[in-house]
């Protein structure tokens, strides 16, 4: 009897190890998208037409991985963060994209104004 | 019965099988997303972002093969959309860096060229300006010349006018004289000049008429006339002939004296111009007599013009 004790004992610790192995399973991980989602606010991806619409995606898809993760749907949760990822380094690469393209566009009007305040004649542009 | 269950089942299993082979939205946008930018600039400014669209679309067409329907599938294809956009992406900063970099070299370039315009501008402005200067300065020479004859010539003016009126002074000593509208008279005494009915120059004259002649050369540049005037004792032809030969003789004198010949005349005007009464010997004493005209006239005049 004591012997079963004993045994059930150790059973009842296993179980319980089991029970709390389950419980402190690795949370999915979320750096990924959320360092690209705040990139892309950082760069004014809000301000950015084209830019914006991907920075929205990307926070909705982050909540709907937080909602699987909260459902143990734990593969489904990271591969919707792999959307919120994507669509959060796109929304910086836009913003970039537009910053750059309005500085190219300011450095070109420079040289025409200069040439045109010093009556020179117009060069063509690769814009 | 059994042969509409049998359908049935099989329908169903075709209808299965339809949908397996049909690829989700998210890989139908991410196929055409990859072809969009390959056919753009992405290929030539950013081709290592195309090559990660690419692979990236490769796993998504591997999921779909493996497993058509799954959410992984989809989110994988997903993903490869937003690869091949980025790729864009990334080709149009590239190009607007390049757009700047070339448009910052033009503005360097655009620079210089000012520049040396400004240089040229200078250099012909400064060439313009040392040719007007020297425009002024032989302007200035020109000027200091013409001002120079302009006093040079008043100069000889004055000095010819003090030397006819010297001249004129002188001769007032030695004869009547009248500036009269034909020019300035001399009358010497017919009796001073001349024996009676002679043509000859008395010794005595001899000196009078030295004294006339060097007041004459004072001004010489002037036009004389000697006119030979008698009494109207005699013929007009006598008288003609002898006023003639006495101005002759004069005219000859004077110019053995150094006057210009040709700027001498002799004429003899006989009786036809006396200036008293030939009625009595005072008169007549008078009438004989040897005018000397110096002209007004313009040789003076001539040589200020020149």
């Amino acid at each position: 009897m004591r012997h079963l004790n004993v045994v059930m004992l150790a059973g009842s610790v296993l179980l319980a190890g089991v029970i709390a192995g389950c419980g402190s399973a690795p949370p999915v991980n979320k750096e990924a998208s959320t360092s690209a989602i705040r990139a892309a606010e950082e760069s004014g991806a809000s301000n950015v037409p084209s830019a914006s619409l991907y920075l929205q995606l990307a926070k909705e898809e982050l909540e709907n991985a937080k909602v699987l993760a909260a459902k143990d749907d734990k593969e489904q949760a990271e591969s919707m963060l792999s959307r919120a990822q994507a669509d959060g380094e796109l929304a910086v690469a836009l913003s970039h994209g537009d910053a750059d393209k309005k500085e190219a566009i300011q450095a070109i009007e420079r040289v025409r104004q200069l040439r045109e305040d010093n009556k020179l004649p117009q060069k063509g542009s690769i814009l | 019965m059994k042969p509409i269950i049998s359908l049935i089942i099989v329908g169903c299993v075709g209808l299965l099988v339809g949908c397996a082979s049909v690829p989700p939205p998210e890989l139908i946008n991410a196929r055409q997303a990859y072809q969009h930018a390959s056919a753009g600039q992405a290929a030539q400014l950013v081709p290592a972002e195309l090559h990660k669209a690419q692979e990236a679309l490769a796993i998504a067409e591997k999921s779909f093969q493996d497993d058509p329907q799954s959410f992984r599938t989809r989110d994988l294809a997903y993903v490869a959309d937003r690869k091949a956009k980025m790729a864009e992406a990334f080709a149009t900063t590239a190009a607007g860096n390049a757009a700047t970099a070339k448009a910052n070299k033009d503005y360097q370039s655009t620079q210089t060229e000012i520049m040396k315009n400004t240089k040229q501008d200078l250099a012909t402005q400064t060439e313009i300006s040392k040719n007007t200067k020297e425009d002024l300065a032989a302007s200035e020479r020109s000027s200091a010349v013409k001002t120079e004859q302009l006093a040079s010539e008043q100069r000889a003016r004055l000095d010819a006018e003090n030397r006819a009126d010297v001249a004129q002074a002188d001769l007032a000593k030695l004869a009547a004289v009248k500036d009269e509208a034909r020019g300035l008279v001399i009358t010497l005494s017919g009796s001073v000049l001349f024996a009676s009915n002679k043509s000859e120059l008395l010794s005595s004259a001899r000196d009078r008429l030295n004294q006339v002649a060097d007041a004459l050369m004072e001004t010489k540049e002037r036009k004389l006339t000697v006119e030979g005037h008698t009494d109207s004792q005699g013929s007009s032809s006598y008288n003609q002939a002898l006023s003639q030969r006495r101005a002759d003789v004069v005219r000859s004198y004077i110019i053995s004296r150094g006057y210009t010949s040709d700027l001498i005349e002799a004429h003899g005007i006989g009786k036809d111009r006396p200036i008293a009464d030939n009625a009595s010997a005072e008169g007549r004493a008078n009438n004989r007599r040897v005018e000397i005209i110096v002209d007004h006239a313009p040789n003076y005049q001539q040589s200020m013009n020149k």
